[in-house]
């Protein structure tokens, strides 16, 4: 069977070389004080290159010589090994992390990794931990969900909000991956904090356009989180004490070298200070979250190694004893590497995730509690194979049964008001397979081209309704549980291209098909914990997005400074927005009656200037973006802007390191406010001013701006204990952002209509502890 | 759905941000559009009908009533005979008729040609069984709060909307609920006061033992139910809950309001001592 796979590939492959006296070096990058293995690491050898794939493994085929090798990767030392290829090796690289002695903290461009001028791959923006570390944000809590909004092309959803937008997409179009496994809810608390702890993360790619075919099912983006896997070496506490809340990781090895856990945990302590608020009934309430992220690793031989990583967070919100809510992800990952021989690497992972919330409510006799869940259970089987020098294959299938509960109703007592009522689960199956050929097609074209084919099944068990252009349902499907409803089958070609002009500048080309088979609905402007998530059923078709993206890439001053400009046109079908007055929380399994369809179209340019090296680095980033939608049923069925429209955007972050001890950071955020709908006039309802609107979004809140400033001071640094502190101020001029507009009658006059601005966080500063031993 | 709880949850996000947060009154440029008539119409089972006819006013501008004069306003019962309203002052159309019951109710307004019509059906009377106070502290200070019991007829569909007087003062607060999540119960509506922010300067009253309350028991067309629901989550001025967008209506050609048939029971209750 295998043969017969690889005589498919073989035929895939455009160019196969005929045989003459090639080897293979391959093997896996690891830091040499942690173990942990390294994803991205550079080989050089010669003018040949490859780099790490996201278990630190590697493979380059040469022809027989003798050969200066390099290997590099970012926040490590280089490692230069002389070979003399004779026969295929393996080799297992450990390289030493730069902060080992105190002279080395300056970031040198020649141990960085640059971004890639000839990987045809566009639209990613790669961010590790040690580069947000400096970066101020609010309360002091390190987020990569925030980090990633001070890129081009990305938008914060709202002042200290952790959600984000991309080119033009809705917050539920990011696909969002811990360790493989999706994240329905990556917010915590309102949306001001993620639910990814930066002291358990390795690495994260954010892919916006020309996604790569082994990612699917959101229109977006691709953020790919990979988590650590904990120090395999030698036993390690590190933790940090701020304002908002505190957070302890433990690792270690369990067998030194080959096997390793860890353990992070972190919890808020925001609802302690509600205790110290002077209302009484504040006191009451109770808000925390907490998140626990573990990791277990065994490296059984050269060839195989096993991975078994969790993830667990929840939220609890309680009014009194009247209103509680909580509401969490859980997801789970067991994966394993094998490596084939020395070009053929494979991974399977099977993925839990599981989202879900609990409301529950205590008034008279209204004594209930209301549950609703998405879970997933998820198999993925990949294949990389570095077939020669000139091409690499990527390949695998997927598939995912989800189950949604939309909503069960339990009351507590039988004689109260309420009766218990559960909606239908909701069952899909998602299948996939892919393949994707990296091919270096001369010494100035690269290309990677592929195809994803994606198959989606609406799974029976319960009612299926067919509408009226009113919404009202006109007739209703029984369906036996576990029969097929409907499968939908799409082919989504991924091709993007590189051309080098000269070994500074390249331009690329990308065009990718994504499509999205399950929908995030909102009732309102903000996200909510509550919002439902919904497959697509015979009425709700598959959103489906073509992008077209061009890019120009150029390094100055020996790769010191990288400018990157793309541009982008996006148009999205099976778009979902709400009916006038509609309520996703109807006790009907006729969700669909609350909605309307249409098309989505996004465009814009995005320029980012970066510096890498030196004793300051940074960004400057600008976006000028357009975003609209047509869906008949909203503003009279012409275009309008999108909630996430924003015309200009532009962040600068900059990092100082001042002394080998003090850096200072700053960055600066520029904003037009966000599309918004204001009444065009108003009028008298029984005792209420009820306003009149003529437009959606026809207006914009006024442009944002925002100074933040930080400084770290690193305390100790020791062999066996590091300990820094970091200070950072939140908007540190004060600006009095608008949060939120509302128009409402004056206190005095009622006659009298204000418009009040409504503003958060002005000038919040904030203080962590950091230690590590 | 007890829609109240989710209003209370929003209106905690609120207090938690506001926590943080500062409001400031600001000057918002806004577009003047083209006037659009605005038609309240109202039957209940007490034999009276009221129509009010208004146009919308610009939002910078006050809020002054502005009565539609020259409008011809009819009812019919589905069965019976057409009922003209005669205008009582500028924009007010009222009549009195015999109104019974489950049945429909057809509106018809004509204003200088442009003509404008509205269906609603009037339900059965469901009795208020017991009206009652407790006390519950969800934020700010214990309330008093009063407590409406009736039940529920076993045909789903049923929808009510309250009003609620404290020693003759309004409360401002929409109060709706329906069968949805209760059908066929022995139902208890609570009907929440949610305070205001500053408290120092509060013109809500606070209920106090000894006070006399009043409320207002409609039951309402599932339709009138959602047009309040829409209008309490999008039409107020804020976008917290909701897109901002027009009441659903049940009124066809094109004018602002509803027209609702409902039944109507007032209950007038002492807070105890």
């Amino acid at each position: 069977m295998q043969k017969i796979i690889f005589l498919c590939l073989a035929c895939f492959i455009s160019i196969i070389l005929p045989a003459q006296h090639k080897f293979t070096l391959s093997g896996t990058v690891k830091a040499r004080a942690s173990g942990e293995t390294i994803i991205g690491a550079t080989i050089k050898a010669g003018n040949e290159g490859t780099t790490t794939n996201e278990y630190g493994f590697f493979s380059i085929t040469l022809p027989a010589g003798k050969y200066k090798i390099t290997y590099g990767a970012l926040g490590f030392l280089v490692f230069e090994e002389e070979l003399n290829l004779d026969a295929s090796v393996t080799r297992q690289i450990f390289l030493d992390g730069k902060n080992v002695n105190l002279e080395n903290v300056v970031i040198n461009s020649s141990t960085s990794t640059r971004r890639s001028i000839s990987n045809p791959q566009m639209g990613v923006e790669k961010l590790t931990t040690s580069e947000i570390k400096n970066i101020p944000v609010l309360f002091g809590e390190k987020d990569i969900l925030k980090t990633i909004q001070l890129l081009p092309g990305v938008k914060s959803a709202g002042e200290g909000n952790s959600g984000f937008f991309v080119r033009g997409g809705s917050g539920d179009q990011n696909l969002i991956l811990l360790d493989e496994a999706p994240v329905y809810n990556a917010s915590h608390l309102l949306g001001f904090f993620s639910t990814f702890n930066s002291d358990a993360i390795k690495d994260m790619a954010l892919y916006k356009g020309g996604m790569p075919a082994q990612y699917g099912g959101r229109l977006s983006s691709v953020l790919d989180i990979k988590m650590n896997d904990g120090n395999n070496q030698e036993h390690q506490a590190s933790g940090g004490i701020g304002l908002i809340s505190s957070k302890l990781n433990v690792e270690g090895p369990i067998k030194k070298g080959k096997a390793s856990y860890l353990l992070t945990g972190r919890r808020t302590y925001a609802d302690q200070f509600l205790r110290l608020a002077k209302d009484s009934a504040i006191k009451n309430n109770t808000v925390y979250f907490y998140d626990l992220n573990t990791k277990i690793n065994y490296e059984i031989d050269k060839k195989n190694r096993l991975y078994l990583s969790g993830y667990f967070g929840k939220d609890v919100l309680k009014l009194g004893n009247i209103f509680g809510i909580n509401w969490g992800n859980a997801t789970g990952t067991l994966r394993w590497n094998h490596v084939f021989n020395d070009k053929l690497f494979s991974n399977t992972s099977l993925i839990f995730s599981n989202y879900n919330y609990q409301i529950n409510i205590k008034a008279g006799a209204d004594d209930f509690t209301i549950t609703s869940k998405i879970e997933d259970w998820n198999i993925k089987n990949e294949y990389q194979w570095y077939a020669n020098n000139k091409n690499t294959v990527r390949f695998g299938i997927n598939a995912i049964h989800h189950t949604i509960t939309p909503g069960n109703v339990t009351a507590k007592d039988t004689s109260g008001s309420i009766n218990n009522s559960n909606l239908q689960n909701r069952y899909s199956f998602e299948n996939a397979a892919y393949i994707s050929n990296y091919w270096r097609a001369s010494k100035k074209i690269n290309l990677t081209y592929g195809m994803r084919l994606t198959a989606f099944s609406i799974l029976g068990g319960g009612n299926f309704f067919n509408y009226n252009a009113d919404g009202d349902v006109t007739d209703t499907i029984k369906t036996q549980l576990n029969s097929i409803v409907k499968t939908w089958i799409n082919a989504e070609p991924r091709i993007s291209l590189s051309y080098i002009i000269n070994p500074q500048v390249s331009v690329k080309a990308a065009y990718v098909r994504n499509v999205q088979n399950l929908h995030l609905l909102s009732n309102s402007t903000s996200s909510s914990p509550t919002d439902k998530w919904v497959a697509s059923t015979n009425v709700i078709k598959l959103e489906i997005s073509d992008q077209v993206s061009v890019g120009y890439y150029r390094d100055f001053a020996e790769g010191n400074y990288e400018l990157t400009v793309e541009t982008y046109y996006k148009n999205m079908l099976n778009q979902i927005d709400y009916r006038d007055g509609a309520n996703i929380y109807i006790n009907s399994d006729a969700i669909e009656s609350q909605l309307l369809f249409g098309k989505g179209r996004a465009y814009g340019i995005e320029w980012l200037l970066k510096k890498k090296s030196g004793n300051v680095t940074g960004w400057i980033s600008y976006t000028l973006a357009k975003t609209e939608k047509k869906i008949n049923g909203i503003n009279n069925n012409k275009w309008y802007n999108a909630r996430q429209d924003r015309t200009h955007d532009i962040a600068i972050v900059a990092s100082w390191q001042v002394s080998p001890t003090w850096n200072l950071s700053a960055n600066w955020i520029f904003y037009t406010g966000d599309a918004v709908t204001f009444p065009a006039g108003k009028y008298k309802v029984e005792d209420f001013t009820v306003f009149y609107y003529t437009e959606r979004n026809g207006y914009r809140m006024p442009a944002y701006h925002r100074l933040d400033i930080g400084a770290t001071k690193i305390l100790k640094q020791r062999k066996k204990f590091t300990s820094e502190l970091n200070f950072s101020i939140y908007n540190a001029y004060a600006r009095e952002n608008a949060y939120a507009i509302n128009f409402r009658e004056n206190k005095t006059n009622p006659e009298i209509t204000d418009a009040v601005r409504f503003s958060l966080f002005k000038l919040v500063p904030s203080i962590s502890y950091n230690f590590k031993f | 759905m007890r829609l109240n709880y989710f209003k209370i949850f929003f209106w905690l996000l609120v207090v938690l941000l506001t926590a943080t947060s500062c409001e400031k009154v600001i000057n918002v440029q806004l577009k003047d559009t083209e006037k659009k008539y605005v038609i309240e119409g109202i039957i209940t089972n007490n034999g009276r009908a009221k129509v009010i006819i208004t146009q919308t006013g610009n939002v910078s501008d006050p809020l002054v009533f502005n009565g539609v004069t020259n409008a011809s306003v009819t009812i019919t019962p589905t069965g019976m005979a057409t009922q003209t309203l005669q205008a009582t002052s500028a924009g007010i159309y009222e009549a009195n008729f015999l109104v019974p019951a489950e049945r429909n109710y057809t509106l018809q307004v004509s204003i200088g040609g442009q003509q404008f019509s509205a269906s609603c059906y009037m339900p059965s009377q469901v009795p208020v069984d017991t009206v009652f106070t407790t006390t519950e502290q969800f934020i700010g200070d214990p309330q008093i709060l009063p407590n409406i019991l009736y039940l529920d007829p076993v045909k789903p569909g049923n929808a009510y909307k309250q009003a609620l007087w404290v020693n003759g003062v309004k409360i401002r607060q929409i109060y709706i609920s329906n069968d949805e999540y209760s059908n066929g119960r022995q139902c208890n509506d609570r009907l929440y006061i949610i305070p205001d922010e500053d408290e120092d300067n509060s013109t809500i009253p606070v209920i106090k033992p000894g006070d006399t309350l009043t409320i207002e028991m409609n039951c309402i067309d599932p339709v009138i139910y959602k047009y309040w629901f829409s209008l309490q989550r999008s039409a107020l001025g804020s976008n917290e809950q909701a897109t901002p967008a027009n009441p659903v209506s049940n009124i066809q050609g094109g004018a602002l309001g509803y027209f609702s048939a409902h039944t109507i029971e007032t209950i007038t209750y002492k807070v105890p001592r």
